[in-house]
């Protein structure tokens, strides 16, 4: 059985990275559209020397580490707090929060921040993007983590405050290690969430804060769409490196 | 008033900004539509910084700006969106005083259908809605039932848009491109959904790389998208279809809401200027509204249709809102069908 | 004021000032009427809603729950041995989490337009296919159901493996290696170990495909041609194209309202009780 999960799991590794060598190998197309024309680095000349790709991939990446972790920490006291004991009112706004559609997330966020700000003397800007993406992003959060709760064994707790530990204190050195990597998942899935959104984005990003998406959004649907996939490509690398680096160094 | 005071600076302190202390003026317009250098140089000029940002569409920019306190200075909504932005006072009147180089603009444009006197926005760029296709696969389309040949089936596609999709069907069966009788635009629907069956698809800019590889022969599409096409791919052609089509155009607009009204119209003054103007023309890769700048443009049938042609565009106004209503129940039956 | 409370304030007053708060505007805008050109004004009224019955919007309805529920199921067929392979990777684990999550770090619609030119008449698949002479014609793998369904597969994949990846991570290979060394048959393995311990992250899984493949709109416009509707176009459009806001608020609403029974439903059911 374990053979043929291999290579299963190779097949759906080939699925989900196809996209991704389609659109290294068009970063370096000479043309402007997928159609072949001969090897050429300009696009990533363009890309690395566009100001506002690289403002746009730096407030990216700050919003995502912000709100991925403001929402994991959020998110997986909630679940465990839900775990403890369940709160109907809580976990009901948060699976409504799941079936919101995102256009009208980010219009009524919109319209709630141009109401507060007629009372604080504040504008639309980075804040106002992560505020959006912690309140969506608590849900997944919640939910990945709660599903691993799920199967843990409360008596493991119970134990260590029997012998004196607090609530938080088992919380923190009983629970909280063998959750941890779900707890790590879901802040993953949080962070990618976050550095991906562009419509509740869009709606509530002010006059500094145009994100990554957004940029390669007004590319991209504009005409200079490879430089998106040289970007795209330099993005993967970046990340890919990153991913190797850090297992190397988990080894040691 | 302590925490607003804390609250502020922590805003301030996020927004990164505090450090230049130049006058800044900030400039909201869509995508690819100013070269960046044109930008610098004007900061450069005045002494001041530009904010400049991006949105994809009339709505995204309408909802940011509808509560007067979005922070941007200059905006630039189509044509059709400019006198329902005055009604609603979200517009500042223009003080032509303030603009000396107005005069070059082209002819079409001193005196435009949507706004006369000129009082709400700067005519910037334009565009029209018409049909390119494959001169090697296709006859030459005359009018727009060129996109109902049985023979392209499959090979055609129409824009994801319900005012451009319903306006053509209208304008096929001799109605107004913006009728709002609803016999006529019964009509158009059932032309319409009689149409799709022989449509690839309905998409908008996306349609540019299957026409160049050739996937799709004929498609209903922007004059500026076109040409961007065409410079790829020799073998496609524009045609304007005989029976009338739409003409969008873009024009600089300043927000009521902004408090650097003379440094608005400083920028704006600049965007008129010939070099300028057409240095963006350049980038936009579309047709500018600028007559001095365009004597510096190359030639371009497609983006400058000649006057008989020019004739017969429509420029559509902004639709009332039981008509946009009824429109959009028809596309979506459409869309359903 | 006992621990457990500090625990749930933190979530408890974001979701009440940024999801409930924001819930009530869009609440008040449905029963409001449309703006001239986009936004709401007086006065009140139900006609936002009295509209919505109509043959027309329930087929689109229907349509898309049954679209998310294909996607899902495609999902959990896909997404399942893959999480039960990285959760038995042992140290590789992290290594294959961070893979499989990869791709998602690029914008999603370079993601798309790939998968355009992949699925395309002169596209990867047709050329490479015509080339080797297996079809003569272009297969039409482009601007149809499968494309959708395929597109939304692609783009929500990782919510199915990471909540159950999650629920199944300490298994470890040791737990079934117990089973198969008292004597387990592979699947009763399955069936009797694995499933029960990841049923929590199936329907976790589930739950966060089926919900956001509800309100989709770009993959059905980019993938599908734009030549059907689905409920997700049906709300973007009134706030874009048609500037309804009441209407478009109106629709959503009830669209909460359906996942949130179908929820319901799912946790109801004797069969999923446990999971939720």
């Amino acid at each position: 059985m374990s053979r043929a999960l291999s290579v299963y799991a190779a097949a759906a590794l080939v699925f989900l990275h196809a996209p991704l060598v389609v659109l290294v190998l068009f970063s370096f197309n000479g043309g402007r559209f997928t159609v072949w024309e001969g090897f050429s680095l300009r696009w990533y000349q363009a890309a690395v020397s566009d100001p506002q790709l690289a403002e746009g991939l730096v407030n990216s990446l700050l919003i995502a580490v912000v709100a991925g972790v403001l929402s994991t920490v959020i998110g997986t006291l909630a679940a465990y707090g839900m775990w403890r004991r369940a709160s109907p009112v809580l976990s009901g706004a948060l699976y409504l929060s799941l079936v919101t559609p995102e256009i009208v997330t980010g219009v009524s966020l919109l319209a709630l921040f141009q109401w507060a700000f007629r009372f604080l003397h504040l504008q639309l800007g980075l804040y106002t993007v992560v505020i959006a993406h912690v309140a969506f992003s608590i849900a997944y959060v919640t939910i990945v983590v709660s599903s691993r709760l799920r199967s843990y064994d409360r008596t493991l707790e119970e134990a260590a405050m029997d012998l004196g530990a607090t609530e938080w204190g088992a919380f923190r050195r009983v629970t909280l290690p063998s959750i941890a990597p779900a707890v790590a998942a879901a802040g993953l899935l949080a962070l990618v969430v976050s550095f991906d959104d562009y419509v509740i984005t869009s709606l509530v990003a002010g006059v500094d804060s145009q994100t990554l998406p957004m940029v390669i959004y007004a590319m991209a649907r504009r005409g200079v769409s490879p430089v998106v996939n040289a970007v795209s490509a330099l993005i993967v690398v970046a990340f890919g490196a990153v991913i190797v680096v850090a297992e190397r160094l988990q080894k040691r | 008033m302590k925490r607003r005071a804390f609250l502020a600076g922590g805003a301030t302190a996020l927004l990164g900004c505090g450090r230049d202390k130049r006058p800044r003026l900030n400039v909201y317009n869509w995508s690819s539509y100013i070269d960046p250098a044109m930008v610098e140089r004007f900061e450069r000029e005045q002494g001041v910084r530009v904010r400049y940002g991006t949105y994809e569409g009339n709505e995204e920019m309408l909802a940011k700006v509808v509560t007067g306190n979005s922070g941007w200075d200059v905006v630039f909504p189509t044509h059709s969106r400019l006198a329902p932005m005055a009604r609603h006072n979200l517009l500042a009147p223009l003080d032509a005083r303030r603009l000396p180089s107005l005069g070059n603009l082209d002819a079409r444009f001193r005196r435009p259908v949507w706004d006369a006197d000129l009082r709400w926005g700067v005519p910037y760029m334009w565009n029209a809605t018409g049909i390119v296709y494959n001169r090697q696969q296709t006859a030459v389309p005359t009018g727009w039932d060129a996109l109902w040949s049985a023979g392209l089936k499959g090979r055609m596609t129409m824009l994801d848009d319900p005012e451009d999709v319903i306006g053509v069907c209208l304008q096929k069966l001799g109605f107004p491109f913006d009728s709002v009788e609803e016999r006529q635009l019964q009509a158009a629907k059932r032309e319409a959904v009689r149409q799709k069956q022989l449509l690839r698809a309905y998409i908008n800019a996306e349609v540019r790389d299957q026409l160049v590889a050739g996937d799709v022969l004929a498609a209903q599409l922007w004059s500026t998208t076109a040409a961007q096409a065409m410079r790829a791919a020799p073998q496609l052609a524009f045609a304007y279809p005989r029976e009338g089509y739409p003409l969008y155009c873009d024009c600089a607009a300043v927000l009521r809401e902004s408090k650097r009204y003379e440094l608005a119209h400083e920028f704006l003054d600049f965007l008129l200027r010939p070099e300028v103007a057409a240095a963006n023309a350049r980038v936009a890769d579309t047709a500018t509204a600028n007559g001095a700048a365009r004597r510096l443009l190359p030639a371009d049938a497609v983006l400058y249709p000649p006057d008989e042609i020019y004739a017969r565009g429509v420029w559509p106004p902004a639709l009332p809102s039981a008509a946009q209503r009824y429109r959009d129940r028809l596309w979506t039956e459409i869309k359903a069908a | 004021m006992n621990t457990r409370w500090w625990f749930l304030l933190p979530a408890r007053v974001w979701t009440a000032l940024f999801l409930l708060a924001p819930l009530g505007i869009v609440g008040a805008y449905s029963v409001l009427t449309r703006g001239d050109y986009g936004g709401v004004e007086a006065p009140w009224t139900m006609e936002s809603y009295t509209r919505l019955i109509d043959p027309l919007y329930l087929a689109i309805l229907w349509r898309s729950v049954w679209m998310a529920t294909l996607s899902t199921v495609l999902c959990a067929l896909l997404g399942f041995p893959l999480a039960l392979f990285i959760a038995r990777a042992g140290r590789r684990k992290n290594l294959w989490l961070q893979l499989v999550l990869l791709p998602f770090w690029t914008s999603f619609l370079v993601r798309t337009y790939a998968w355009l030119f992949i699925l395309r008449d002169t596209g990867l698949v047709n050329t490479v296919l015509q080339r080797l002479h297996v079809i003569r014609t272009p297969l039409p793998l482009l601007y149809n159901d499968g494309a959708v369904l395929l597109g939304l597969v692609y783009s929500f994949l990782p919510f199915f493996v990471l909540p159950v990846y999650a629920a199944l991570e300490r298994l470890d290979g040791s737990l079934a290696e117990a089973a198969a060394d008292l004597g387990a048959r592979p699947l009763s393995t399955l069936r009797r170990v694995i499933l029960p311990l990841s049923a929590p992250g199936i329907a976790a899984g589930c739950v966060l495909v089926f919900i956001p493949c509800l309100g989709s709109y770009l993959t059905p416009d980019l993938l599908g041609g734009g030549k059907t509707v689905m409920v997700g176009n049906l709300i973007q459009n009134q706030f874009t194209t048609a500037r309804d806001w009441p209407f478009g608020s109106a629709t959503s609403l009830v669209l909460m309202l359906v996942s949130a029974l179908a929820l319901l439903m799912m946790m109801r059911s004797p069969a999923t009780k446990e999971m939720l």
